[in-house]
């Protein structure tokens, strides 16, 4: 039990320490409102987010949490390394997330609740650029950086029951809210006769989202879950005075899970969202996965890829992506705790500009 | 229950490898090129260069015929003797003490007489191209004051010269020592400075014990041309504790209670009172901005800035442009920096500065059109704290230690008023 109690200390720390939840950047997320991040546990992601929408700890659909009986914890953290070609240059570049924390358990025999946090959005980056303005009939080199540094998180509460062996259905309700501090700075080369130019403020978003899926398995070998979220607008205040509103996606999305032994469980999901009314130059989505698991439910080993496109990047078509992944789980304290550990490579494309990401993850889930 | 510790164990160390993962990518490094527009934000910072007509909403200039700073309380004496100008130090010594400690008691004897003397002159600027610069000494009235003009001490200066010394030949010899005169020098090359040490007798400066040994003497300077130092002063010296004013050791005869006499070690008589007197006189202010000169006169601008930039903008460059009322007098070792300085609180002529936002521009002695003096920082200042008082002053430095001064147009001259020429950057337009 001391190893436990050490455990949730872990399972503490990580938690309380994290940043704003935060999921991997993207070059592509700067022209828009930013990278969408991923509601899935370390467990589905390492199966290419094919097992999310059957995943109590992810939070993807919410009828997933209809099986949880116990009291469940899970939290993840990720740590990506990016390596960034496009026509200006290339740049490798790096960062530490944690971007999921989820809790539920059973409040009756035929309903379950669930919330926590997870990345809506990430807002992160920071570019440079060098250019020259004729001022004063002479013409004046210059660095700009343009950086912001924050994210959005989807904080949900959510209610599951299951109405049957064949059915459960799940709702939830979405606070998507966060801010970002945005900086602009020019450096003259000639910073002794002209000023630096340092801009800094902080943008806060705030808005709301419903949420609602079903799960049904027909028989013991097949489990099929659709989902829907409608999500609202952003409603943006800039250094605390508002500044405008901007519409956020709706996604409709199912997947379909094979149990094809008690050791292999075989899973693919499709999702759409409608990104293109959020921006200028955006784009609607439809983004694929599959993947299997070998194993026990907690220590399997799983594989998965993932394909599709992007909402924002330049030119007249969405950047693609595809991904795969690889991890396993192990428990322990007697099945009280599972320990995953994953890697994910992606690769992006679009309008000249090649993005590989390794990302390593790591998911504590400890039930009661 | 064995197996259950050790299998909660093997799930520590895992999660020490998990932690150890995550912990290596704690460093960010978010930092890339930027491939524009394609991959950058939409919105970009854009600089706007204007110069604003109407920005100095009042001006005015103070310090005529009561200077900032005045030849009395500068920090520097003037010694001139050019085309136009003919400028000369003056100072007046402490007086001695009448008798003094002869003996290892507290038993005292009358001051008698002297031996020698050795004024000490500081040299804190000249124009090195001047050969021949020669500095003379003249015995002047003991009542030299603040009020004294260059022609009341018409007849001293016509009178005999006291001693004077040839600086160049003073500083080519070896050590920097005159054997024959007693002359010597010495030179600090970190802070520009010459030290000119000038034995005097006791004829050339006798001790008047019914002047209880002060002694007033005056300073001309010659040269085959360019002829122009300036002399530290005592306020020079109490600002840098450091004695680079006029200083007289005297070495004295005292009466040893009738026995010998004795000599004492050098006594220092610093100067009461320094100055210097000049001609031609000052010229008034008159409807014009000036900045400079002695005594030396600030401007005080009083500027309206548009709420846009005021507000919400960053300034990159700023600079007052005025059109030149004058020439300026001198030659190019006469050059001069000119400061503009925020106010604290908007008091008019005698408005307290803010010191810590300076903008300096070097003003050369060059024939002038338009004079463009740079207040980036003093803008800058405005538009990033709105509750600032939006008035600056420009002072020269040294002030008070120049004759030069800028005489430019103001703004009731509306054909030739100052404007504001300003390069800023409105607030960066963040993506909704």
């Amino acid at each position: 039990m001391r190893s436990m109690r050490r455990l949730a200390l872990v399972a503490g720390t990580l938690i309380a320490g994290t940043r704003p939840v935060l999921a991997q950047d993207s070059q592509f997320g700067i022209r828009g409102l930013g990278t969408p991040g991923r509601w899935e546990s370390v467990r589905a992601r390492t199966t290419g987010g094919a097992f999310a929408a059957f995943d109590a700890t992810s939070a993807l659909a919410d009828a997933a949490l209809a099986d949880v009986r116990a009291l469940t914890a899970a939290a993840m953290g990720a740590s990506s390394y990016r390596s960034v070609k496009a026509p200006g240059g290339s740049a490798n570049l790096r960062n530490g997330r944690f971007p999921l924390f989820t809790v539920a358990g059973a409040v009756s025999r035929r309903l379950t609740i669930g919330g926590g946090f997870t990345t809506y959005l990430d807002d992160s980056y920071e570019v440079v650029t060098r250019d020259s303005v004729l001022l004063r009939g002479v013409m004046v080199p210059f660095r700009d950086n343009f950086a912001s540094d924050g994210g959005i998180s989807d904080i949900r509460i959510a209610a599951a029951s299951r109405l049957g062996t064949a059915l459960a259905l799940g709702l939830g309700l979405h606070v998507i809210t966060g801010s970002a501090r945005v900086t602009a700075m020019r450096t003259f080369d000639d910073s002794t006769v002209y000023a630096t130019v340092r801009d800094s403020q902080l943008v806060r978003k705030t808005g709301f989202g419903v949420s609602a899926s079903a799960l049904i398995t027909p028989s013991p070998i097949l489990s099929i879950v659709g989902f829907a979220r409608a999500d609202g607008q952003f409603h943006t205040n800039v250094d605390d005075l508002a500044s405008g509103e901007s519409d956020l996606p709706n996604m409709v999305g199912g997947a379909v899970r094979l149990t094809l032994s008690p050791f292999a469980r075989m899973a693919g999901s499709v999702a759409w969202r409608s990104w293109s009314n959020t921006a200028p130059g955006a784009y609607n989505t439809i983004n694929w996965s599959a993947g299997l698991e070998v194993g026990g439910l907690g220590s399997g080993l799983r594989v998965g890829g993932r394909g599709g496109k992007l909402p924002f990047g330049p030119g007249g078509s969405a950047p693609s992506e595809w991904g795969v992944a690889a991890g396993f789980g192990r428990t322990f304290g007697g099945g009280h705790g599972v320990l995953d550990l994953g890697a994910e490579r992606l690769v992006r494309d679009g309008g000249g500009l090649h993005e590989a990401v390794w990302t390593l993850m790591f998911g504590l889930t400890i039930r009661q | 229950m064995a197996s259950l510790l050790r299998r909660a164990g093997q799930g520590a160390r895992w999660a020490a490898l998990g932690l150890a993962v995550l912990l290596s990518a704690c460093s960010e490094q978010l930092t890339a090129p930027g491939t524009c527009p394609d991959f950058c934000s939409p919105s970009a910072l854009f600089l706007v260069d204007t110069v604003l007509q109407d920005a100095i909403a009042q001006d005015s200039s103070f310090g005529r015929p009561i200077g900032y700073v005045s030849p009395h309380n500068s920090l520097a004496l003037l010694a001139v003797s050019v085309p136009g100008r003919e400028s000369r130090a003056i100072f007046r010594t402490i007086p001695v003490p009448a008798r003094l400690i002869v003996g290892p008691d507290t038993a005292t004897g009358a001051v008698i007489g002297v031996d020698s003397a050795i004024l000490r002159l500081t040299i804190t600027r000249r124009d090195t191209s001047a050969h021949n610069l020669t500095l003379s000494l003249y015995a002047l009235p003991l009542a030299i004051d603040s009020t004294t003009a260059f022609h009341d001490l018409d007849a001293p200066f016509a009178g005999p010269v006291v001693r004077s010394v040839n600086l160049d030949t003073l500083l080519a010899r070896p050590g920097l020592k005159d054997p024959t005169t007693g002359d010597s020098a010495t030179v600090d090359a970190v802070n520009l400075r010459i030290t000119v040490l000038i034995r005097l007798d006791s004829a050339q400066v006798p001790f008047v014990t019914a002047d209880s040994g002060k002694v007033a003497l005056g300073v001309r300077v010659s040269a085959d041309s360019r002829a122009n130092v300036s002399i530290g002063s005592g306020e020079l010296g109490s600002l840098l504790n450091t004695p680079l004013g006029p200083i007289v050791n005297w070495f004295l005869k005292v009466d040893s209670l009738g026995l010998n006499v004795i000599h004492p070690p050098a006594r220092l008589a610093q100067a009461a009172f320094d100055s210097f007197v000049f001609d031609p006189p000052p010229q008034p202010l008159g409807g014009m901005l000036v900045v400079g000169g002695v005594p030396a006169a600030r401007i005080v601008l009083r500027m309206a800035l548009p709420p846009l930039i005021r507000d919400s903008s960053r300034v990159v460059r700023a600079t007052l442009e005025f059109v030149a009322a004058a020439q300026l007098e001198g030659n190019p070792a006469d050059s001069f920096p000119v400061v503009a300085n925020p106010v604290v609180a908007d008091f008019g002529a005698k408005s307290p500065l803010n010191l810590k936002q300076t903008d300096t521009t070097w003003i050369t002695i060059v024939p002038l059109d338009t004079v463009r003096i740079d207040v980036t920082r003093v803008v800058g200042l405005w538009a990033t704290d709105s509750l600032q008082s939006t008035t600056l002053v420009l002072r020269q430095l040294l002030e008070g230690g120049m004759f030069p001064e800028l005489r430019l147009h103001a703004s009731a001259d509306v054909a030739q008023r100052p404007k504001l020429h300003i390069t800023y950057a409105p607030r960066y337009p963040v993506k909704p």
